[in-house]
């Protein structure tokens, strides 16, 4: 781990799904600190790129390079990676035969060796920054969708990690949810996070990235910083995409 | 438009009245149904208690006339032999050692019960200690206790013993070979599949032969052992197939964001197991498991077959002696009775496990 290469560096990505190409040559860097929004229609493989960074997916061909470590079969890189690499998914993911505090502290004192006092403090802080602190020694299942969200977030915050990886945090959550948890990634953001988020939430994108990315049949079609890429698209595929996801 | 006064709600027991009657005589013929199953069970319970209780025969120095003349049971045969039903050939002079040894078994099953107790040292000092102490009282040869050789315990203990090595050796073992058998590798998914599908297709009888007869002659002397281990390794690996096929249910339950959140916490592959997915996998198990449980139990009595005098196995000879043919009947019932009881503790025990494990879950 170099904290001063690049957060993230892809090089010439390939991946397959049998005989569907999902991610063809795809390059993206991603300096310490940068906050990326990805975006595009669903099958685009937005997706499957992040996932690919901390190897729940396993590319093909191409180089994934996370502040210098390359990922390839050497096991003890994936796992120096994943250390480093917190992730949200859409369905939380929150483990539910685990309270709320044991979900936060379980990979600190697994992985990183915490003491359990030390975890068991960070974690209340992380939770209190979600604003559920009072929900602490509750189970997931006794909770909302948004509120299982923001655990989920402290949860991955717990392992203070460099990269955070969201995968379409507020897709599956009901309209009047997605703001909390909107909130709680745009303080994230303001606070120098280095982000790489995959979501539909265009306000969002315009508040707080760097950089917009619209991916579309495993390609990056368009980058752009928000306010080009919002108010003049060049390209066909980002306008109709545009048009459609800010129609309503 | 005026507002209509609040119905009162029901009060719990009229409504539970108002329920009886919907259910029970909602119609003119569930009504007669309902009269008809009371008289019948009526009936019986009259009968039964009559043959069990009020025309029964209890002394044990009763003889046949005197049972055949009151009309009811004769638990005299148990007033009797109860000893040779619940020790076979154990040495009489030395069944207070038998007694408590199934004490010993009893109070550590009992104390890993309690939720207080599951953390590994507890557990594995609390069965190494009662491991320890079932196996001198058992065996002696030290303390001033006489050597009484496996081959010589019978009855009740041994069924408790055969029971419980089984579950202690095979549980592990089922969750090894429910890992292997979702292993990454093909060669080992693929290579344990046919291990497991081979035991499931044997019968328990021809394991039990094979761990008992044959597997000695294939063996170096010094690893033959016992028989009494031998046939709990078979029945061991017989529970384990079929309860590694439960567990593997289980995994199959669990949704797969499960693992990736793990992953992406950077939990190594057995931290992922241990604390992440065997957790779950053993929730959504549980009924299934519990069922096993209870089949193993049953099953003990087939080592019968092998030589070995377990509870049912002491009852038959119990009774077969000349003077007490005519009573097998209460023997049956009372050596059912002794199954019911741990039986029925264990399914009440998976019910308890359940509705505690679904209690963290309850959606508000």
């Amino acid at each position: 781990m170099d904290l001063t290469a690049p957060a993230i560096a892809i090089r010439d990505l390939n991946k397959f799904y049998g005989t569907f190409h999902a991610l063809c040559g795809l390059s993206l860097t991603v300096r310490k600190g940068e906050r990326v929004v990805v975006c595009g229609p669903s099958g685009s493989g937005k997706s499957t790129m992040i996932r690919c960074i901390n190897q729940l997916e396993e590319h093909d061909s191409g180089e994934i390079r996370v502040f210098g470590t390359l990922l390839d079969d050497n096991l003890a890189s994936i796992d120096a990676v994943r250390r480093e690499v917190g992730m949200v998914f859409q369905h939380f993911n929150l483990f539910p035969h685990m309270t709320v505090l044991e979900n936060c502290t379980l990979a600190p004192i697994l992985v990183r060796k915490t003491p359990r006092a030390v975890a068991e403090a960070l974690a209340l802080k992380f939770l209190e920054k979600v604003r559920i602190l009072d929900q602490a020694s509750k189970f997931p299942g006794q909770l909302s969708g948004g509120q299982q969200q923001r655990v989920a977030i402290a949860r991955a915050l717990c392992m203070q990690p460099e990269i955070l990886l969201f995968d379409e945090p507020t897709s599956a959550l009901d309209p009047e949810m997605i703001a909390e948890v909107l909130d709680v990634m745009v303080t994230l953001a303001n606070e120098g996070m280095t982000m790489i988020c995959v979501t539909h939430e265009m306000g969002f994108a315009r508040k707080v990235a760097d950089r917009v990315i619209f991916m579309d049949k495993g390609e990056i079609v368009e980058e752009a910083a928000p306010a080009a890429f919002f108010e003049a698209p060049r390209n066909e595929r980002t306008r109709l995409f545009l048009s459609e996801v800010l129609a309503h | 438009m005026t507002a209509l006064p609040a119905a009162p709600a029901l009060t719990p027991p009229a409504r539970r009245f108002r329920r009886l009657r919907r259910d029970y005589f909602g119609s003119p013929a569930s009504a007669l149904m309902t009269l008809a199953s009371l008289g019948i069970l009526l009936g019986l319970g009259w009968w039964l208690m009559n043959w069990a209780l009020l025309d029964a025969t209890f002394s044990a120095a009763a003889t046949q006339a005197e049972c055949v003349q009151a009309g009811g049971a004769c638990w005299s045969v148990i007033a009797a032999r109860w000893r040779v039903i619940l020790f076979g050939i154990y040495p009489y002079d030395e069944q207070w050692r038998p007694s408590f040894a199934c004490a010993v078994v009893a109070g550590i099953i009992l104390l890993s019960c309690l939720p207080r107790m599951w953390s590994f040292r507890r557990l594995a000092l609390t069965w190494g200690l009662g491991a320890a102490g079932f196996y001198i009282l058992m065996r002696g040869g030290i303390l001033g206790l006489s050597v009484v050789n496996e081959q010589q315990w019978g009855g009740l203990p041994l069924t408790l013993f055969i029971f419980v090595a089984t579950a202690v050796a095979g549980m592990p073992l089922a969750i090894l070979l429910a890992l292997m058998r979702r292993s990454e590798l093909p060669v080992v998914a693929r290579v344990t599949g046919w291990i497991i599908d081979t035991i499931r297709s044997l019968p328990l009888l021809s394991i039990l032969f094979t761990f008992a007869i044959v597997v000695p002659f294939m063996l170096p002397g010094f690893l033959i052992g016992e028989k009494l281990y031998r046939v709990i390794c078979g029945a061991a690996l017989f529970f384990a197939a079929y309860q590694a096929e439960i567990i593997r249910g289980g995994f199959q339950g669990i949704p797969r964001g499960q693992d990736e959140a793990a992953k992406a916490l950077g939990l190594p592959y057995w931290q992922r197991m241990s604390r992440v997915l065997l957790p779950q996998a053993f929730r959504l198990a549980l009924p299934a498991t519990i069922n096993q449980f209870v089949v193993a139990f049953m099953e003990t009595s087939l080592v019968v077959v092998v030589g070995f005098i377990d509870l049912l196995a002491a009852g038959n000879t119990a009774y077969k002696t000349g003077e007490w043919k005519f009573a097998y009947v209460e023997v049956y019932a009372f050596v059912a009775a002794i199954y019911f009881l741990f039986v029925f503790g264990l399914s009440r025990y998976g019910a308890y496990l359940e509705a505690r494990m679904n209690a963290g879950h309850r959606k508000e």
